[in-house]
């Protein structure tokens, strides 16, 4: 018994859930920017899965899915960066990085 | 032939011309007599307007009429620009009018030339709608009716125009007076030559426009409350409220016709008509009646026309006598086609209305001390029988008897208002005040003999003394009734006949008359008023010559029913003559007269006002005669308790209930905006727990549609 399209998927999921509990759950910024990553990171396993076990053709010539991943992949470091930097400011601003005192958007 | 044909295919010119007056006027010489007043420069707001011709050409007061004279603006001479505008005005309606009798006679003498139909003039089609349901077309049309009211229209104008010159001789508003005045008169002539109810309405409400224009010529004017005159500017007001009354019934007419038919067109209605039902045709053509009672003033609508008497003489001339108000005439006569395949209930309205009008108007006209009163009563009465002659024709006489009445009539009552002008002209010379009443009258004959001679002409011809014009039209229409064994209208038309000859010639009397005159009393007498009256300038006499003609001789057109519609009975004099129901009628005009020349030139005035004053039935019939039954009172009361009721509940409605909904809808929002507000906390985190479980509420649902739901 090989590895299945489900391995992937479920995997994607699981790990989609304990991002979304990091990320909704932790009162940390970086905390909730690491449950952001994992999300993330379950989209890239999700993708790539589809992308491997795809054999219809002509779309399993195609590699869409992986070439997603790497875009994605990129797209995080660079979010990474700019949202490390932003918890750098609003720290010297407010000398805290706890989510639940950040709200200067409200009302 | 040809020759003919191309005559009456150029027809439009006629209507066109007063147009090309107006536009003249208005965009020309008017501006032209704005800009020639020195001061003031020219103005474009309304009130600005209104000041210059208040301060006259030289920029100041002319203060030579006494304090309470009315406010028309006076000029002491009138500019190059104003006097303009009348010659243009009376130059274009010179040619438009002599064009319409070269169409006129050639008509009558060659009944060939003009096929028996007419012709269209104009035809464009506005809009058609796709597969021929309904089309929606501008259409002028000429035929024998159109010709003869045309002529009417056209030579009555060029009169009042001419007359206008003397008559508004001195007035600020000369120039905007003639623009007016030819607005109407191409007004009228879209109602004469329309050929569908899309155009005849279109004139319609044209003619009402000029008409509130013209009655509230005098814009400052104030209301004489004595002698229960209203401003010009109500009277004005009420003429357009009172015909907007007859207008709803008219329009609703129009329309029953053309959703059952899908047509405006006379000719065509009256071919379509027989497919309709003939209760719901009899219910449309007393509707469209409904508008001609607004605009003829017959009863209950009739008040407007007596307030209408506010404008100046020569417009309640051209206007509220010969003109306009019979529009609602040549309108039945227009549609008298309908009207024969309709229910007898639609003649028999027409028929009764138009009686009990006219005696109800004979009856007040009695008493009236106001001269023009007299005449506006008279015409509203006349009007009557004109509708009578039409509701009792029936297919035989065709719309031939109103339209004769209309047509002789026009002629002796433009004649009659327009010597009452030349009298109050007078007057206002004489005493720098305006006088109306003709209890300050007196003994005009001798001072003013040409008005004095042609207004005894038309009052014979409006009494129905033999052999002139009025004898003819009228006393065909009293004599039909009895032909038709219709006693009831036969009694209330003869009975109105005496009462107009002695309402007629009461008026005549106190005017020009009195005890102690010579001939009886019927010529000259004891003047009663101040000053020294005397008679008027030419411009103002040569019209009451030019019109005296045809108030005796138009009613020896005796083919004019077949004229109108062909095969229709041929008046005959012998056969006038000889008919015992002519002489009746001619000893109850005769009465009329005797009685009028007893009571006003053989009794002292004071005994007759003494006699009146102690007998308490007498007093309190004249009071009631001299408020017209007090219906101006009773629509008061109505307006002001009915309708303004139901205004002030319909205004609660609005005040609480629609404008709750628009409020509330408003402060529901605010409050969702106000309360609802917290739900933004700005911590990213609520944020996403919305957003996510938004997304897990979707897909349960997308999931649990797919397994279970529709798409199984």
């Amino acid at each position: 018994m090989g590895l299945t399209l489900n391995h992937f998927l479920i995997l994607g999921a699981i790990l989609f859930c304990i991002g979304l509990y990091g990320a909704i759950s932790k009162r940390n910024a970086i905390a909730v920017l690491m449950g952001i990553e994992i999300m993330l990171n379950a989209v890239n396993v999700t993708m790539i899965g589809f992308s491997f076990f795809n054999h219809v053709k002509p779309y399993s010539t195609y590699l869409t899915g992986q070439i997603f991943a790497i875009f994605i992949i990129t797209v995080a470091a660079a979010e990474a960066a700019v949202a490390l930097a932003m918890i750098i400011a609003i720290y010297r601003k407010r000398e805290t990085v706890d989510v639940g005192e950040i709200d200067i958007m409200k009302w | 032939m040809v020759i003919a044909m191309a005559l009456y295919q150029y027809a439009w010119a006629v209507l066109l011309a007063p147009l090309l007056s107006f536009v003249v006027i208005v965009f020309g010489t008017r501006v032209w007599d704005l800009l020639s007043r020195p001061h003031i420069a020219a103005t474009t707001t309304h009130a600005e307007e209104h000041a210059v011709e208040a301060h006259g050409s030289e920029g100041e007061d002319y203060g030579e009429h006494g304090e309470d004279d009315d406010d028309d603006p006076k000029v002491p001479r009138l500019s190059a620009g104003a006097i303009a505008s009348g010659y243009v005005a009376i130059g274009i309606m010179a040619l438009a009018c002599i064009y319409s009798w070269i169409m006129l006679l050639t008509s009558v003498f060659n009944r060939q030339s003009l096929p028996a139909g007419g012709i269209d003039v104009l035809h464009y089609d506005w809009f058609v709608q796709p597969g021929g349901v309904a089309s929606y077309s501008i259409i002028f049309h000429l035929d024998t009716l159109a010709l003869a009211m045309m002529v009417v229209v056209t030579t009555v104008s060029l009169l009042v125009y001419f007359y206008s010159q003397g008559y508004m001789e001195d007035s600020a508003g000369y120039a905007r007076f003639f623009a007016y005045l030819t607005l109407f008169t191409f007004s009228m002539l879209v109602i004469v030559f329309a050929e569908n109810f899309l155009v005849i309405f279109v004139g319609w409400e044209l003619v009402g426009l000029s008409s509130y224009l013209l009655i509230g010529f005098w814009i400052n004017k104030r209301a004489k409350p004595a002698e229960l005159r209203p401003s010009p500017s109500s009277a004005a007001l009420q003429a357009f409220v009172a015909n907007r009354v007859g207008d709803v019934g008219f329009i609703i007419g129009i329309m029953i016709l053309f959703a059952n038919t899908g047509t405006f067109s006379f000719a065509q209605l009256s071919t379509a008509v027989t497919h309709i039902d003939k209760n719901l045709l009899t219910v449309a053509m007393i509707l469209v009646f409904c508008g001609a009672i607004g605009k003829s003033a017959q009863v209950p609508l009739h008040v407007w026309l007596p307030s209408a008497m506010e404008g100046p003489t020569p417009v309640s001339a051209l206007i509220h006598a010969a003109t306009m108000v019979a529009a609602g005439v040549y309108m039945i006569a227009r549609t008298f086609p309908l009207y024969v395949a309709a229910g007898p209930a639609a003649f028999g309205t027409v028929a009764w209305v138009g009686a009990i009008t006219a005696l109800f108007a004979a009856t007040v006209a009695l008493v009236q001390s106001d001269f023009k009163r007299v005449l506006a009563y008279s015409t509203i009465s006349q009007l009557g029988y004109m509708f009578v002659g039409l509701g009792v024709a029936g297919s035989e006489y065709g719309p031939g008897l109103g339209m004769f009445h209309l047509f002789t009539h026009a002629f002796f009552k433009a004649l009659l208002f327009l010597g009452a002008g030349s009298v109050l002209h007078s007057l206002h010379h004489a005493t720098h005040r305006e006088v109306q009443d003709m209890r300050l009258m007196g003994g005009l004959g001798p001072k003013m003999p040409i008005t004095a001679i042609t207004w005894l002409i038309a009052t014979l011809s409006i009494s129905g003394f033999p052999f002139f014009a009025g004898f003819f039209s009228k006393d065909t229409i009293i004599n039909l009734t009895a032909e038709r064994s219709d006693w009831g209208l036969y009694i209330i038309t003869l009975g109105t006949a005496g009462l107009t000859a002695f309402y007629m010639l009461r008026a005549y009397i106190l005017a020009f008359g009195g005890k102690g005159g010579s001939f009886g009393g019927l010529w000259g007498g004891p003047y009663r008023g101040e000053g020294q009256p005397h008679e008027s300038p030419i411009t103002i006499t040569l019209p009451l010559i030019l019109l005296a003609i045809p108030s005796v001789i138009a009613g020896y057109w005796f083919g004019f029913f077949d004229y109108i519609q062909p095969g229709a009975p041929v008046l005959n004099l012998s056969t006038i003559l000889s008919d015992a129901k002519t002489w009746i009628g001619v000893v109850v005009a005769l009465a009329g007269l005797a009685v009028a020349y007893t009571l006003y030139c053989r009794v002292d005035a004071a005994k007759l006002h003494a006699f009146v004053q102690n007998n308490a039935l007498l007093r309190a019939t004249h009071n009631f005669l001299y408020h017209a039954y007090y219906i101006n009172e009773l629509y008061d009361l109505l307006i002001r308790y009915v309708v303004l009721g139901i205004s002030h509940i319909e205004q609660a409605f609005d005040t609480y209930v629609v404008d709750g909904i628009v409020n509330g809808v408003a402060r529901l929002a605010l409050l969702l905006g106000r309360d609802g507000r917290y739900v933004e906390t700005g911590r990213v985190q609520s944020y996403m727990i919305g957003f996510f479980g938004g997304v897990a509420v979707l897909a349960v649902l997308v999931f649990a549609l797919v397994t279970f739901g529709v798409g199984k």
